[in-house]
């Protein structure tokens, strides 16, 4: 996917526009002319002038012939998109789910389920998600000593 | 004498032997595989290495980035896919030259000559680096700002072919910088009340998201496009190496020095080491008409520089703290972790540190020899490891390492964040290495400016009085000025 220079632009501007609006309520100290605000204020109207730039180049394309959404040919299979949209949606699960579910079986759905969709045979799939989920709860848990969320398994482990 | 000492024995310890020896391998197999980047491997490293000592942590890293650039070789001779960036710019040459049944020699020559441009990386690494630092301790905070600035031009004018798209993406990664307790009075800037915003964006996870989570999101699109080994045997890949090192000697010392030379340059690193050489060897070679018809000469500058780049990124990182390419930027963040601040006074106070680092440099390269042997014989069996088990794999291990970061799912939740922008940001033809740069410089450059501007209540006259700032700062304006006057056309159209 690849919108238009313009596009992109324009929301480097608003974004830009939108820090410069935030510098606003920093404080000023006394006797001190320089403040927490002088170096985002420096990079905000940078982003504005770039962006002014980056628009007019867009515009141009534009006339000649550029589309404003250009798609990649990925974006036309069905199964490509939901690989993409498949693997977000499991880093948004783990974010939200881990605490109360805990590691092991969360990392058991994640590692299976995208292997699965992903085309890997059941049985390969489901020994590998097994093993990889020992493997690295086992180096980053114990071995590393990293507090890997307990979940359901809290009573157990 | 005695810091070589002790950084000998430092290194010479079975554990950090043993974490030398285990990210080889680990850095061979990234490299090899299509997709996974020698920086990838570095960001994967990160959140392992967080729990080790500093010697056994930069081994880690400097182990397996170097094995990962010369393993980008194999597929590009084997399958016409290069591993790594760094490996792209002879891809096509290495896979005529297969196709020529010239892969043993092909494949020799690419790891005789990386080990060998390796070493000498290391070689003007460890020759540069105590001089320099000797002429930085007296630098100041005018000095240090515009060596920084310095740093980000070359980065965004040298690194990149549309300029524009370089400072926006610069601009974007020192803006993001900003969020978090401001260097100069303290302030919490663009916070929103979050405590976990209030140290700032956390560095490494925000790396694992743009160098591994974007890198996966390409990845399953492009699933089963997997291209098919070429049939035939590796011999005797050390057949001819030493023909081919008599006749091609000057390529070799000359792509190395380049190769030192661009990887100690800001924000460009092996890959554009490797393109650069490459094409010097063409536009002086006796026989240009070759290039492209499976000839070794390129190769030979290329496969030198990538590696030597490798050693000369480490320059200006040890002593300025300003990175050479993203490998080191990752290390900058490393070294503040580890308390070892760099900078020319890490020299006085752990001068041991270094040169444990150069010793396992020189152990890295050589220590490629055998391994990186071992890898092109059993490369069929390793270019075979299904990429549909090993995505899900590498995410599952972002997320453990980005939660390992900062025990929270906050580092989960910004790698993925970052991930997605770095993904657009590519998608648009954005380069990610000047946003990485300003992430890593950000703080540095704004609290020199800041002390600056302080120190000479406004007054820019300041910041040409010191002899060697004044020097930094033309050269840092006649740069930047003559670099927007070059490319004005592109700035605007494109």
């Amino acid at each position: 996917m690849r919108a238009n220079d313009a596009i992109s632009g324009f929301v480097l501007i608003v974004l830009a526009a939108a820090m410069l609006a935030l510098t606003l309520s920093f404080p000023e100290f006394r006797g001190q002319n320089y403040g927490p605000a002088l170096f985002p204020r420096i990079l905000g109207v940078g982003l504005i002038v770039c962006g002014a730039l980056l628009m007019r180049r867009g515009f141009a394309a534009r006339r000649a012939g550029a589309r404003w959404v250009e798609l990649a040919p990925w974006t036309h299979d069905p199964w490509r998109v939901s690989s993409f949209l498949l693997v977000i949606a499991m880093l948004l699960l783990y974010v939200l789910a881990a605490d109360t579910v805990g590691f092991i079986p969360i990392a058991l759905i994640f590692l299976g389920g995208l292997f699965l969709w992903l085309g890997v045979r059941p049985l390969p799939a489901i020994v590998t998600a097994i093993a990889a989920t020992i493997a690295i709860h086992w180096f980053f848990g114990s071995l590393l000593r990293v507090p890997l969320p307990r979940g359901w398994l809290t009573t157990i482990l | 004498m005695e810091p070589l000492l002790a950084a000998a024995a430092l290194v010479f310890d079975p554990y950090v032997l043993w974490v030398i020896v285990a990210s080889a391998v680990f850095g061979i197999f990234v490299g090899a595989m299509p997709g996974l980047t020698a920086t990838m491997a570095t960001a994967l490293l990160v959140p392992i290495t967080f729990f080790m000592p500093p010697v056994p942590a930069l081994g880690a890293i400097v182990t397996a980035t170097a094995m990962a650039i010369f393993a980008g070789d194999i597929p590009a001779a084997m399958l016409r896919i290069p591993g790594t960036p760094a490996s792209a710019a002879y891809t096509e040459e290495s896979y005529a030259m297969s196709k020529k049944g010239e892969l043993d020699l092909n494949l020799g020559v690419n790891l005789v000559f990386s080990v060998l441009g390796g070493l000498i990386g290391v070689l003007i690494l460890i020759v540069a680096t105590p001089a320099l630092a000797e002429v930085a301790i007296s630098f100041s905070s005018f000095e240090y700002f515009w060596l920084c600035l310095l740093g980000l031009t070359c980065a965004v004018f040298i690194a990149t072919d549309d300029p524009l798209k370089g400072i926006i993406s610069l601009l974007f990664g020192l803006a993001i910088n900003t969020i978090g307790i401001d260097p100069a009075a303290g302030y919490p800037r663009f916070t929103f009340g979050s405590v976990e915003l209030l140290q700032g964006i956390s560095f490494i996870p925000a790396m694992i998201g743009m160098f591994a989570i974007s890198e996966v999101l390409r990845g399953v699109v492009a699933l089963d496009q997997n291209a098919v080994p070429i049939q035939q045997k590796v011999g005797n890949i050390f057949r001819g190496v030493v023909g081919v090192m008599r006749r091609y000697w000057i390529n070799f010392l000359r792509g190395s020095g380049i190769g030192v030379l661009i990887g100690a340059l800001p924000g460009a690193g092996a890959d554009i080491a490797a393109w650069i050489s490459y094409a010097v060897s063409k536009r002086f070679s006796k026989e240009p008409e070759k290039f492209g018809t499976g000839h070794i000469e390129g190769i030979v500058d290329a496969t030198s520089a990538n590696n030597s780049a490798l050693g000369g990124a480490w320059i200006p990182a040890l002593v300025f703290g300003i990175p050479g390419d993203s490998i080191t930027a990752i290390v900058i963040g490393v070294l503040y972790m580890k308390g070892m601040n760099p900078g020319p006074t890490v020299f006085l106070q752990n001068p041991q540190f270094i040169y444990a680092v150069f010793i396992i440099f020189i152990l890295a390269n050589i220590l490629m020899l055998p391994i990186g042997w071992a890898a092109i014989k059993s490369a069929k069996l390793l270019l075979r490891v299904p990429r549909n088990v090993l995505l899900p794999v590498i995410l599952m291990f972002c997320v453990v390492g980005a939660y390992a970061m900062t025990n929270s799912f906050y580092g989960i939740a910004l790698m993925l964040v970052m991930g997605l922008i770095a993904w657009l940001m590519e998608e648009h033809g954005f380069p990610i290495a000047p946003a990485i740069l300003g992430l890593v410089l950000g703080e540095m450059l704004e609290q020199n400016f800041m002390t600056s501007m302080i120190k000479a209540d406004g007054s820019f006259v300041a910041f040409f009085q010191r002899p060697i700032a004044a020097t930094l700062g033309v050269i840092t304006i006649v740069l930047c000025a003559g670099m927007l006057w070059r490319n004005r056309p592109a700035l605007v159209t494109r």
